[in-house]
């Protein structure tokens, strides 16, 4: 008797314990949702790296609190994996700006996870209309893409808050403008160095190279294994060493946060044969910068890389 | 295979893959004789543990690869590798905790620091990509451990054969084997650089193993063994440079795959002919 009650007892515990288990993650996220819109009127954001992080606070102002998933420039976004507190802060988020093209896959596996219809997630990709395999994943550093995620922000955090669509507004009208003195910069560098030949260990900024007109000679599987953390073909390496120490290239433009013995090397040839060095980040570097800001010292590094032979690893 | 010997990455491979051909063929007869192959496969495979704390460190992998196989080499002889009950166990134990340790400070790796391509480097290794500075480096080990061997040659075979006639003519057999066992972790570390920690093992033992078929005499075995290791991963430098537009990537394949492809291939054929010859 007391045998078999005892057993139904721990049962009754184990099925209790179980729906608590099961309930925790499911239950808690879309509780506190409701409980943080209804403390502070205050839009949460999320922006998966903290350049997209930086643009939802310049348009939102005041009324947007924003977290930043990937912000440490010391480590490769690329490999970043999410923790538990993380996919928290996303399942209680009211907007999302994520790049998508395979850069931040952890958050759209997150969001499937906590499904909220009230969620508006912004994929910067999409927003583009870039279908297709994209080989080069870096999609802020063109000069035409961050209007249309600003532009794109500004109506979502206007649908949610509709009492300051005035201010998202007139926010995002200050933040074109700013966006003058970078565009002013890479026409000053398409202008003084046409198709300055330079050589990169990344596809980071390629696409402001290219808005630029610079001519980026090293072969693109070179910087593809790079970033993908796969050796590169030894033939692809004698080309980009050979870049270096013959002078067919006037700078080596290199990404920060990935380094391996390859990079390494190629820096050391590079400072061996006077070649400047322009560091380029994933992320926004912290502190002291914002988007517009990093974007034109990147330009500038380049132009006084080119003009006088400046090297600027770090910004 | 235009520009093949001009190209400085190949020049690298060449040099430090011969410096760890021999060397690995010379230590690897006696790693077969002494029935120690999985010990050395454990002390490549824990090769893995010094690497990604190298990557952390900021220092050459290679001698992240020394330090810990030369510390483990030492714990795994501690905890009783030398009686052939509970050895397995020894090595098993240990190998288990270090590969655990390993899986952490990749993770750090990958998510603390800038080094993206550090696992696949200290797993499989990346030839092509070693540092030139690297090969003088490696060739002070090789040199330093052939040097070992031809130290202690004579009461390393013998206590190797037989523990009991080694002991009883005077031999320092439990030191012999702790030394022993610190050359083999010398050896993986280098064979790590080559084809990687998880493969190590084979560089290490199937050029050995194959020599041993062929002949019985241990000076014999270990000069083909070290020609045997050194054909396998020249012709490996080779394949990979020249698969530079094979499918499915239209980019090279690993130089691993090719050298223990090889080393395999050559075992096989030669225990084939061996076994029609009987």
């Amino acid at each position: 008797m007391s045998g078999a009650s005892g057993r139904s007892g721990r049962i009754r515990w184990g099925v209790a314990s179980l729906a608590l288990f099961v309930g925790l993650p499911v239950g808690l996220p879309v509780g506190s949702v409701h409980a943080t819109l209804a403390s502070s009127s205050k839009v949460i954001a999320i922006g998966a790296e903290n350049q997209y992080a930086n643009v939802i606070a310049q348009i939102g102002g005041r009324d947007v609190r924003v977290t930043a998933i990937m912000s440490n420039p010391a480590t490769d976004p690329h490999t970043y994996e999410a923790s538990p507190q993380v996919a928290q802060k996303i399942a209680n988020a009211a907007l999302v700006v994520q790049n998508g093209a395979g850069y931040d896959t952890f958050m759209r596996t997150i969001e499937a996870a906590s499904p909220n219809a009230r969620r508006k997630v912004i994929v910067v990709r999409r927003l583009l209309h870039r279908s297709g395999a994209i080989a080069n994943p870096h999609l802020w550093y063109a000069p035409s893409t961050m209007p249309v995620v600003a532009a794109k922000i500004a109506q979502d955090l206007a649908a949610l808050d509709p009492s300051h669509r005035r201010v998202f507004e007139r926010n995002l009208a200050r933040f074109d403008r700013s966006l003058s003195p970078w565009k002013a910069a890479i026409a000053a560098l398409r202008r003084r160095f046409p198709h300055a030949p330079v050589a990169t260990t990344e596809p980071v900024a390629d696409d402001m190279l290219q808005a630029a007109g610079i001519d980026d000679k090293t072969p693109f599987a070179f910087q593809s294994d790079v970033m993908n953390g796969v050796d590169p073909s030894p033939q692809d390496l004698a080309t980009e060493q050979n870049l270096l120490k013959d002078h067919k290239v006037r700078a080596l433009v290199y990404n920060q946060q990935v380094t391996d013995t390859v990079t390494q090397s190629l820096l050391a040839i590079a400072r061996q044969h006077h070649i400047p060095v322009v560091g380029v980040y994933e992320t926004m570097p912290t502190p002291g910068y914002d988007y517009q800001t990093w974007m034109t010292a990147e330009v500038r590094a380049l132009i006084n890389a080119l003009a006088h032979g400046t090297s600027a690893p770090t910004l | 295979m235009t520009g093949f010997f001009q190209s400085d990455p190949v020049r690298v491979a060449l040099a430090a893959g011969a410096v760890t051909a021999v060397v690995s063929g010379v230590v690897g007869v006696f790693v077969v004789i002494r029935g120690q192959s999985f010990a050395g496969h454990a002390l490549g495979d824990l090769g893995t543990l010094g690497g990604s704390g190298a990557f952390l460190a900021n220092v050459n992998p290679l001698w992240g690869f020394v330090g810990v196989g030369a510390v483990v080499a030492g714990a795994m002889e501690l905890f009783g590798v030398q009686r052939r009950r509970g050895r397995d166990v020894a090595t098993g134990v240990v190998l288990g905790a270090a590969l655990g340790l390993s899986a952490l400070l990749l993770y750090f790796d990958t998510t603390t620091s800038t080094t993206t391509g550090a696992t696949i480097t200290v797993l499989f290794g990346s030839l092509f990509a070693a540092s030139p500075q690297a090969v003088p480096e490696m060739a002070g080990l090789g040199a330093a451990g052939v040097l070992g061997v031809v130290v202690v040659f004579r009461p390393l075979l013998l206590s190797s054969v037989s523990p009991d006639l080694a002991s009883a003519r005077g031999v320092p057999v439990r030191a012999v084997a702790l030394g022993f066992l610190v050359l083999v972790g010398v050896t993986v570390s280098l064979t790590s650089m080559v084809v990687g920690t998880i493969l190590s093992p084979a560089l290490l033992i199937g050029p050995a193993a194959t020599a041993l078929r062929l002949t019985r005499r241990p000076g014999a075995a270990m000069a083909g063994a070290a020609v045997i290791g050194l054909i396998a991963t020249w012709a490996g430098i080779v394949l990979s440079y020249a698969s530079d537009h094979w499918p499915p990537a239209h980019r090279g394949w690993p130089i691993s795959f090719f050298v223990v492809a090889i080393v395999f291939v050559t075992y096989l054929g030669v225990e084939l002919v061996a076994r029609r010859a009987r």
